[in-house]
């Protein structure tokens, strides 16, 4: 009853904005430390755990999970993984720079669609598209016997079950999550900018390199940072175009979950993939520093 | 005259790239299509036309159930992914609140993580509640996974937003909660809407959340597919990946009628 | 007037575009979940009726629990089964003995599951761990029908607790198209150099050491470090021929047209000729062919014993070891069923080869953990070396 006499009192205001703020950030702090933070602390103990039969995880402490990285046997899957995912990254940067610069250059409701363009393929699962790829890769598959059939060739292609294919389903998959930052930061690169540097007398290749180039490197990271960690976990890649040799670090955390049940040992390989990332996440901050310092400098 | 031929030149050029580009994306997705129809049972042999694999899965009552549920968990997960992350969003933007940043660097390091120490960590947690591995351990994951991309499509349309529309609503006496109902959703519903696509995709296209965080009672499309080709090439398998694309093709142009017809 | 000629659908913002698209699959979501409730119980039926469930149900009493490898047994006969005995079949799958083992060490007293199909090396450790019932003959009359070759093996003397089921041989594949036929005849010729990048190796740890150890003149369930160090080393001069590793189904390689040679199991090969590659064909290398079995068994302190020896006396009937076999293509133990079958079948020699070309032939044995430990670190180090 008194509600509706004095409904607008600053009071009244300010008590209905809080409620529905604490609602909202009680559901966020929730899950965020549920399903983000603790189980990422419960990786880190098993690692420092030992294998158990029966109950997957066992009391001994110890540090021999990692130790056991140290043998040159996983150091190489591990720096052969790095590779094939920066290899992975690279072409995926090549061919998506100018992808969504040509993009963002197309008139609005191009953009929409293209866009959408680029989604649509994820509507069927990757794994399908990949069985897809491999009828497409095979020795007997659609590309041989397309170029063996216009004479270009006269052996079939060896590409699957070798590093190039796995890179390459790689490339297919990870494509359009470096195309998407990238897309939104030249979407958001003032033309004005660009147009100055223009009356200021600099050609098309200045321009690029001393004006775009760097307003879009903040693109450029997020995509790598997009594209290089996934690539290191997507087993399933390897485990269908790459024959069971081109392993993954993801390949090991996978099977020493489900087929070797080594947990502990599994944890070690997940918190060394983290450990990865969080070194490339602080490279990243320190660079982003760096250009607010030298964007401060010359925008201004 | 020149510099018009070199435009027209870069013109063709880059229409050029981007068509070949899209045509290998597509090309796996078009051999897919094509390939469901194809009577040998072989993959890699063109035999004839014939809905004989259409037939097969009909029948395959696992995979059909497993298609079913993979879309339906899509759509799920969508939709309470886009109401977390919107408020979420919408938090950052509105309110100053301790621990802001931390919250902030969690969403970041949770996008950035590959997708396989996620799952095994969620897998870890879930047995330590010792909560049954099923629909619901994997909605959950997926949740969690496709959360940060939806903060972020919130965020950057709420970052460029006028505030004085909202101002002046609250100035008028709206609650919060009314403000945020009448005035601030409906301006940025597009972003809202392009999140739940964007988590619709993420949830579709996974393979390894799945793998780790689901169990015997809810098959999902990967887990069916990986158990069914390890026994053998079966081109069901181009047929249900098909029938998925098929519907949410449909969906997409039952949406584009809806709206016109609203007109 | 000039409004009529606007062209409605050419225009299509980014905010229009989006608000269609989020208008209809807000739609669709409604409907998602209105079917939810009816998927959810479909399932658990479809889930009852093919039973991929473990939970046994021993409320009936008239069932039997069975674990076995997916899509190893012919669904017929699991029919007439249950339409003669009037038992009940609660069929379980695993994908791999190690996975199988480690469910029955997890359920304490095994008894969840009446029968199992364990391969040869398995039936040995557990029959050492005491995790299997010895078996009463009096009750499986059909063993009699058996082939005597097979029975009474090192890894199970006497049959005390297993009987054979389907067995086959893991030899060399050829594509004939590609090598000629009659130059195979030796595992060695896997190392010849002109076949770089055109040799499969199945995923199976034993047998590409029992490979190896065959060239060298090793047992093949040998535990001498050194043999096995001679294997591995022997081994890493293979792998650049190597192209992949392929357990799942070993013979796609060959049909995609990738691998030209390579260690398969023959009834793999049997399959590619029954699916348009005709030209894949077996060969029993001289120095000796790789054997395996799958058995069955019946876990100590099985619920249903008696339903237990009733399944594994009826798949052992003569009629219905034929069907199971032809069905999935390896070999029946029983010779009574193979009298039963087409003689194109019955005389296949890539199924059933003829005792000559059984040279050295020997079932797989366990050769305990720490060999085992031993085989699995040499293994990674093939794998990656690359």
């Amino acid at each position: 009853m008194n509600k509706s006499i004095l409904p607008n009192t600053a009071a009244n205001l300010r008590n209905n904005g809080r409620l529905f703020q604490r609602v909202t950030l009680f559901v966020i702090w929730a899950w965020l430390i549920i399903f983000a933070l603790i189980p990422n602390i419960l990786v880190v103990l098993a690692s420092f755990l030992t294998r158990d039969e029966d109950k997957f995880l066992a009391l001994p402490v110890t540090i021999d999970n990692y130790l056991r990285f140290v043998d040159p046997l996983y150091v190489k899957v591990f720096l052969h993984s790095l590779s094939m995912a920066s290899v992975t990254t690279i072409i995926c940067l090549l061919l998506g720079y100018p992808f969504a610069w040509l993009v963002s250059r197309t008139s609005k409701r191009w953009q929409s669609f293209l866009m959408l363009l680029l989604i649509i393929p994820f509507w069927t699962n990757s794994l399908v598209r990949l069985y897809a790829v491999k009828l497409i890769m095979a020795a007997n598959g659609l590309l041989s016997s397309a170029l063996i059939g216009m004479g270009l060739i006269n052996e079939p292609l060896q590409i699957l079950y070798t590093e190039k294919a796995v890179i390459g389903g790689l490339v297919y998959l990870l494509f359009p999550f470096m195309v998407l930052p990238l897309y939104a930061v030249f979407t958001d690169l003032r033309q004005d900018i660009v147009l100055a540097s223009k009356d200021l007398g600099a050609n098309k290749f200045q321009t690029f390199w001393h004006v775009i180039l760097p307003l879009t490197t903040p693109g450029i990271i997020s995509g790598v940072l997009l594209v290089l960690l996934p690539a290191m976990g997507m087993f399933y890649v390897a485990d269908i175009l790459g024959g069971s040799r081109n392993l993954l670090v993801g390949n090991i955390i996978k099977s020493q979950f489900l087929d070797a049940r080594d947990w502990p040992f599994g944890a070690a390989a997940s918190v060394l993939l983290t450990l990865t990332m969080a070194i490339l996440i602080a490279a990243y901050y320190a660079s982003s520093k760096r250009i607010g310092k030298t964007d401060h400098n010359e925008v201004a | 005259m020149t510099s018009t031929t070199i435009s027209n030149a870069m013109k063709w050029f880059s229409r050029l790239y981007l068509t070949l580009i899209y045509l290998v994306l597509f090309a796996p997705i078009l051999v897919m299509v094509v390939f469901s129809f194809n009577a040998s049972k072989v993959g890699y042999t063109w035999a004839g036309f014939s809905l004989h694999w259409y037939y097969e899965l009909f029948s395959n009552e696992a995979m059909i159930q497993a298609a079913i549920n993979s879309v339906l968990l899509a759509v799920v997960a969508a939709t309470v992914t886009t109401v977390i992350g919107s408020l979420t969003a919408l938090s950052f933007q509105r309110y100053d609140f301790k621990g802001k940043s931390v919250l902030q660097s969690l969403l970041f390091v949770l996008m950035m993580s590959p997708e396989i120490v996620l799952a095994i960590s969620l897998l870890a947690l879930f047995l330590m509640i010792g909560i049954e591995l099923g629909f619901v351990t994997l909605l959950l994951a997926h949740i969690t996974f496709c959360l940060p991309f939806v903060v972020i499509t919130v965020s950057a349309r709420l970052a460029s937003l006028d505030n004085s529309l909202l101002e002046a609503a609250r100035d008028l006496g709206a609650s919060e909660f009314t403000m945020i109902r009448t005035v601030l959703l409906p301006i940025i519903l597009p972003a809202v809407l392009a999140g739940w696509v964007l988590a619709f995709t993420l949830s579709l296209d996974d393979v390894v959340v799945s793998t780790f965080n689901t169990g015997a009672s809810f098959e999902i499309l990967p887990l069916q597919i990986y158990s069914m080709v390890r026994v053998g090439v079966k081109p069901e398998v181009n047929a249900v990946g098909t029938i998925l694309l098929g519907i949410s093709l449909v969906g997409l142009l039952i949406s584009q009628l809806l709206l016109l017809k609203k007109r | 007037m000039p409004k009529n000629h606007m062209p409605k659908n050419n225009i299509v913002t980014r905010r229009r575009f989006l608000e269609m698209t989020g208008a209809g699959l807000i739609g669709l979501t409604g409907l998602g979940l209105a079917g939810c409730q009816q998927s959810g119980k479909n399932e658990n039926e479809a889930a009852e009726a093919t039973s991929t469930q473990n939970a046994p149900s021993t409320k009936r009493g008239k069932v039997v629990n069975v674990y076995n490898w997916t899509e190893y047994i012919s669904d017929s006969v699991l029919k007439a089964f249950t339409a003669e005995t009037g038992i009940e079949v609660v069929y379980s799958t695993f994908d791999s003995n190690e996975a199988m083992y480690a469910k029955l060490k997890l359920m304490r007293n095994s008894g969840d599951y009446d029968v199992i199909f364990p391969g040869t090396d398995f039936v040995d450790k557990m029959r050492k761990e005491n995790m299997l019932e010895v078996l009463d003959h009096n009750k499986i009359s059909n063993f009699k029908l058996l082939n005597k070759t097979l029975l009474n093996a090192e890894f199970d003397p006497e049959n005390k607790y297993s009987v054979p089921y389907l067995w086959g041989s893991s030899g060399i594949a050829v594509n004939t198209k590609r090598i000629d036929l009659s130059s195979i005849n030796s595992w060695d010729d896997l190392w010849l150099p002109q076949y770089k990048g055109r040799v499969m190796l199945m995923n199976d740890l034993r047998d590409v050491f029992s490979m190896s150890l065959l060239t060298l003149g090793y047992p093949t369930s040998t535990q001498d470090p050194n043999h096995i160090k001679a294997a591995y080393e022997k081994l890493a001069t293979l792998m650049p021929n190597v192209r992949t590793f392929n357990s799942d189904a070993p013979r796609m390689p060959f049909m995609e047209g990738e691998t030209y040679l390579g260690l398969a199991w023959n009834g793999e090969v049997i399959m590619a000729q029954d699916q348009g590659m005709p030209e894949l064909d077996f060969v029993y290398p001289k120095e000796g062919v790789i054997m395996w079995m799958d058995n069955m068994a019946i876990p100590k302190n099985a619920k249903n014993l008696e339903n237990a020896y009733t399944f594994i006396d009826f798949l052992m009937r003569p009629e219905n070891s034929a069907i199971i076999s032809e069905e999935i293509g390896y070999g029946s133990p029983s010779d009574a069923a193979r009298a039963l079958m087409p003689p194109k079948m019955a005389n296949n020699e890539t199924i059933y080869p003829p005792a000559d070309k059984m040279g050295h032939a020997l079932f797989r044995r366990d050769v305990g953990d720490k060999t085992m430990a031993l085989y699995q670190k040499y293994w990674d180090r093939l794998k990656v070396d690359m």
